[in-house]
């Protein structure tokens, strides 16, 4: 009979206390057949805790009593302020020499355009289109044209496009984002050259496209 | 051996049959919603590969009959909160009642205390999960991760959990078996504690009947939700398994238990310790430093605890592992201990702050969480089925060779799952984390790092698939069982005693002792250490640490009058009860208290938030709704890379009037703290109908209807009267006023959309024709007040620092023992005047 299988294993306890091997206690109690061991913890089990436990007062004692470990505040200024130095260096190295006609220059420079075009054609593509023309199959797309003689930002002169690049428009929720963060500053002198190399000076440095 | 015998002598012999069809019915109500709760997982999981899996190929398999670019009933944010639920409160809570109805009438040697209690438990359960399963997909949601339920259906758990409860104590009161089994006193902290975090975490205010704010916002939020969040792992998914794994486990191997001291140290152990865990989910955010602290080191602690349960299930089948070869109960049973060790080692190994920096936010957490519940709790559940079957239905199981074609089914399942997630997570963690070789840029876009994992996250919906595929043999194999047999009640002989000597305990004995007077003590003096200013700290650190010496040399003196003590405690549910409320109260209520307590706002330092308009607040609330906090996060983290990424880190008061905060979990997609102001209204309007237009990794669903369904604003005054009352300091404003505000807002919004020649999605019935027209009909739609919210969250103002003397409503800060720790160099100079003051006070 099934239902009196549980209380006939309660009766005939399977492991006798006289079997035990030195030392192992079995509890007199039975709950529903189950029987219990008395073993001793082990010890790595014990140290686990204790050294935890010490590892808690002394670490909560040196790093945030005593301040002996930088706080993450201060490690992250610290490094950020790095990140910002080398970030500067960088664009000054880049912006040092960087006027109209050295960016002019650069738009017939294949090596330059091109790694622009590759920044393009996997970033700015998405708002100003493959073909710079800030459609995608008939539908406007949310970035100006970069293909027409209308420059909204920067007069169309390539200072102009660059900064405007670098820190975005003035008003970004009617505009672009900056792109100096990602990009860096020699990433955004690559995506002019591409751009630029779509177009030809004026009299007055300023972009048009080709051949208008 | 010799309780049995004891009893024969005296009492009244007694045959007693107990209640076994409410564990054949919650047995199989756990089956089907395991089913539902995997299958819904494995459609997400997927999601997570292919965008069209929200909608889009229900287009193709209806061979175009049916049109549509995504249907928002199944997106992956609202359907990953019912994959979560259903996992949790469905599957597992089922199985959980089913164990514990089986075995307590068992333990106790009586009848469950009340049928009819037992059928509203039963029903009741079920409809609140039919109702789960109804209002999520609709978005219906209150924001908050596993706390998703809308306010009616959070009474009803309420109610039909304190029946469970009622029922569960009175039959311990009833019982013929003096003496409590170690699966009981899981039962109780388990019954005890989530009644506590659920009603805690559930505090809020009802705006209509389908919605309402929690009462708490921000960081606090924060820090409740995941002192819940934590603690429903802990206590509705590891403490009853505990319990059912020291029932059932002994009974399959046929073995005794292998230590009852350790049974003890690593119960009160982790009932006491587990608790303070929770805020490891925010470590490195905004949440203050001593939270921070307190969270790591008490889950480090947990170690040796969670392993001690491990090691008594491992540890118990000596002797009996031939058992493993050929019972297909037993492979379950290793298996879920196992990967219950793998599990508790993970854990704290994540909650460390450094290793939590990588991983926080990617797979590896889902991996994590998903070899405990389907590792753990899964395969546990099986081997309890397979066990449990034949016995409720008098027969032989159906299939032996069908049950271990589950468990190696089941096992690759969660083998590849776990591994992929493993590697899924670290890789895209150092790939975010990755600069060029000036350390000045990131090398990846956010969606770059996602599409590199693409393959990983593939072979993680495959080990999902398997896991399912076991799981529906394990169907059949029951269904099969239940057929092939009839259903029995099992049945008891008892000697019941007249006068029965259990639960005779006083007061006075259960708290005037040395083990609870020690450590209480010790206790009261730890947390004068946390709390105490310099100086004063280290005389209670000491007093503390000589005070668990004394106990140490206490405990060795007179072990025997300690283990006697504990004896004596275990004939007496009640006070029993009551000691392990007060362990587990402790921790919450010392993280919790001082941080809610204060008044929000005049206490922050730095940053406050600027209040929503509004229409900025009808967008959270769509926000919300569609469940993007499951991807997006909101808390820039004060580590390198995220700031490099984001931008300047997340402070405290920047989502203070947040009511549910939504800084996150898990990022499929990128932060959003810093989104307002940085995109044009276009660009957001352009994105959310079809992400991939503008990002061709993105796996965002098309949020089309967005764009035609109208906005709630006639629910914003009494939205905005509760936010008032919560203490957003909104102006007095009619519901006019309100209104008014909202359109103008609104008809500004979406004439700027139109003049960017954004192109609205094409819907049956729907004509425009003009520009007037599109921007008439724009103006009302949600997209409109979520891009409204879009471009506001995060917006903070800078607050001057608090001069000398000035009114300060209470002394009581946030950051409360941060104020004078040097490591909190930061707001050092705020701070200075401010310990200074609160001293003299």
């Amino acid at each position: 009979m099934a239902e009196n299988k549980d209380t006939t294993a309660e009766e005939k306890t399977k492991v006798e206390q006289e079997q035990l091997p030195e030392g192992v206690v079995l509890r007199d109690h039975v709950y529903d057949g189950i029987q219990e061991y008395d073993q001793r913890l082990p010890n790595w089990w014990l140290f686990t805790l204790y050294i935890m436990i010490v590892f808690f007062v002394g670490y909560w004692v040196a790093y945030y009593q005593f301040g002996w470990i930088k706080s993450d505040v201060e490690r992250l200024n610290d490094a950020m302020a790095v990140v910002k130095a080398a970030q500067k260096k960088e664009l000054d190295k880049v912006v040092a020499n960087l006027d109209d006609d050295s960016l002019w220059k650069m738009s017939q420079d294949p090596a330059v355009v091109s790694a622009g075009e590759k920044t393009f054609q996997t970033i700015c593509f998405a708002c100003h289109g493959k073909d710079l023309s800030a459609t995608m199959g008939g539908a406007k797309l949310p970035g100006e044209p970069l293909d027409d003689a209308i420059w909204k930002y920067g007069e169309g002169k390539p200072m102009g496009v660059f900064d405007t690049v670098m820190k975005g428009s003035p008003d970004k929720t009617k505009g672009m984002v900056a792109f100096e963060g990602q990009l860096g500053a020699k990433g955004v002198v690559e995506v002019v050259a591409y751009i630029l190399n779509h177009h030809e000076a004026k009299s007055d440095g300023s972009a048009q496209p080709k051949g208008k | 051996m010799t309780d049995g015998m004891s009893k024969q002598q005296a009492g009244l012999k007694q045959t007693i049959e107990f209640d076994d069809k409410s564990v054949r019915w919650f047995m199989g109500a756990s089956i089907v919603w395991a089913l539902v709760a995997m299958l819904v997982g494995v459609i997400i999981a997927f999601q997570l590969n292919f965008w069209q899996v929200n909608g889009k190929f229900l287009e193709w398999i209806t061979f175009g009959a049916f049109k549509t670019e995504g249907l928002q009933y199944i997106t992956f944010g609202r359907l990953r909160p019912l994959h979560t639920n259903a996992a949790i409160f469905a599957f597992v809570g089922n199985m959980m009642f089913a164990g514990i109805y089986y075995s307590t009438q068992r333990l106790c040697k009586c009848r469950t205390a009340s049928d009819l209690l037992s059928r509203i438990h039963f029903w009741g359960w079920q409809l609140i999960i039919v109702s789960a399963a109804v209002t999520l997909p609709i978005g219906l949601t209150r924001g908050k991760e596993y706390a998703e339920l809308i306010w009616p259906i959070n009474i009803a758990v309420a109610v039909i959990w304190l029946v469970f409860g009622f029922n569960f104590l009175w039959t311990l009161k009833k019982r013929n078996e003096p003496s409590l089994y170690v699966a009981l006193w899981f039962y109780i902290a388990t019954i005890i504690t989530v009644t506590v975090l659920y009603v805690v975490n559930h505090l809020q205010i009802p705006t209509s009947l389908t919605h309402a704010y929690p009462i708490f916002s921000g960081v606090q939020d924060a820090l409740v939700q995941w002192w819940y969040g934590h603690n429903a792992v802990a206590f509705f998914l590891t403490t009853p398994m505990l319990g059912i794994m020291y029932y059932f486990l002994p009974k399959a191997a046929d073995r005794p238990v292998y230590s009852y001291r350790l049974s003890i140290i690593h119960f009160w152990s982790l009932v006491f310790i587990y608790i303070w865990a929770g805020p490891h989910h925010l470590l490195n955010t905004a949440l203050p430093k001593w939270l921070q602290m307190l969270a790591m080191f008490f889950s480090l602690m947990l170690w040796a605890p969670s392993w001690g349960g491990m090691l008594n299930g491992l540890l118990t089948l000596r002797g009996a592992w031939d058992k493993l070869r050929t019972d297909p109960v037993i492979k379950f049973f290793v298996a879920a201990v196992t990967f219950y060790g793998m599990c508790t080692f993970e854990g704290p190994l994540l909650a460390i702050r450094s290793v939590n920096a990588l991983s926080h936010y990617t797979d590896w957490t889902i991996g994590h969480v998903h070899s405990g519940t389907l590792g753990w709790n899964g395969f546990l559940a099986a081997g309890m089925f397979y066990w449990l079957a034949p016995r409720l239905w008098k027969t032989k199981l159906w299939s032996e060779s069908l049950a271990n074609m589950h468990f190696w089914v089941g096992l690759i399942g969660i083998l590849l799952y776990v591994g992929s997630m493993w590697v899924a997570g670290i890789m895209q963690g150092l790939l975010l984390n990755q600069t060029d070789e000036t350390g000045t840029r990131l090398i990846y876009e956010f969606a770059e790092t996602v599409d590199k994992i693409n393959l990983l996250l593939f072979a993680r919906a495959v080990g999902g698939t398997l896991f399912l595929v076991g799981f529906i043999l394990l169907a059949v194999n029951i269904l099969m069982t239940a057929l092939s047999g009839q259903s029995v009640n099992g049945k008891v002989e008892v000697y019941v005693e007249e006068e029965k000597k259990q639960d005779r305990m006083t007061w006075t004995q259960v708290f005037r002792n040395d083990p609870i007077g020690y450590t209480f003590w010790i206790i009261v003096f730890m947390l004068l250490w946390f709390f105490l200013p310099p100086f004063a700290n280290w005389i209670a650190l000491a007093i503390m640490l000589i005070l668990s010496w004394m106990a140490v040399r206490a405990f060795k003196k007179s072990t025997k009058t300690w283990s006697e003590w504990h004896e004596t405690l275990l004939e007496n549910y009640m006070p029993f009860t009551v000691l392990v409320f007060i362990a587990m109260f402790i921790g919450g209520a010392i993280q919790i208290i001082p941080t809610v307590t204060v008044n929000r706002a005049k206490n922050i330092e730095d940053r406050l938030q600027v209040p929503y308009t509004p229409l900025e607040l009808a967008g959270r609330d769509i926000y919300v709704s569609e469940g993007c906090y499951n991807c997006h996060s909101q808390m820039i983290r004060t580590l390198v890379p995220e700031v490099m990424r984001y931008g300047d880190y997340s402070r405290m008061g920047e989502s203070i009037y947040d009511f549910p905060f939504q800084w996150g979990s898990k990022r499929t997609g990128p932060d959003l703290a810093r989104e307002a102001g940085k995109r044009g209204d276009d660009w957001h309007f352009t994105h959310m109908m079809n992400p991939r237009s503008l990002n061709s990794q993105s796996r965002m669903p098309n949020y089309i209807w967005l764009a035609h369904k109208d906005t709630d604003i006639k629910a914003l005054p009494s939205k905005i009267a509760v936010q008032r009352r919560l203490g957003v300091p909104y102006e007095a404003m009619t519901k006019n006023v309100i209104l008014d505000k909202a359109k103008k807002q609104a008809q500004e919004i979406a004439s700027r959309l139109i003049d960017a020649q954004v192109s609205i999605p094409e819907k049956p019935g729907v004509k425009i024709t003009s520009s007037e027209e599109a921007k008439e009909y724009l103006q009302s739609k949600q997209i409109v007040a979520l891009i409204a919210y879009l471009q506001k969250v995060g917006t903070y103002e800078e607050v001057a620092p608090k001069e000398e003397g000035e009114h300060k409503p209470s002394t009581i800060l946030p950051g409360l023992p941060d104020t004078y720790r040097p490591a909190h160099t930061e707001e050092k100079k705020v701070t200075e005047g401010k310990a200074e003051k609160a001293a003299a006070e």
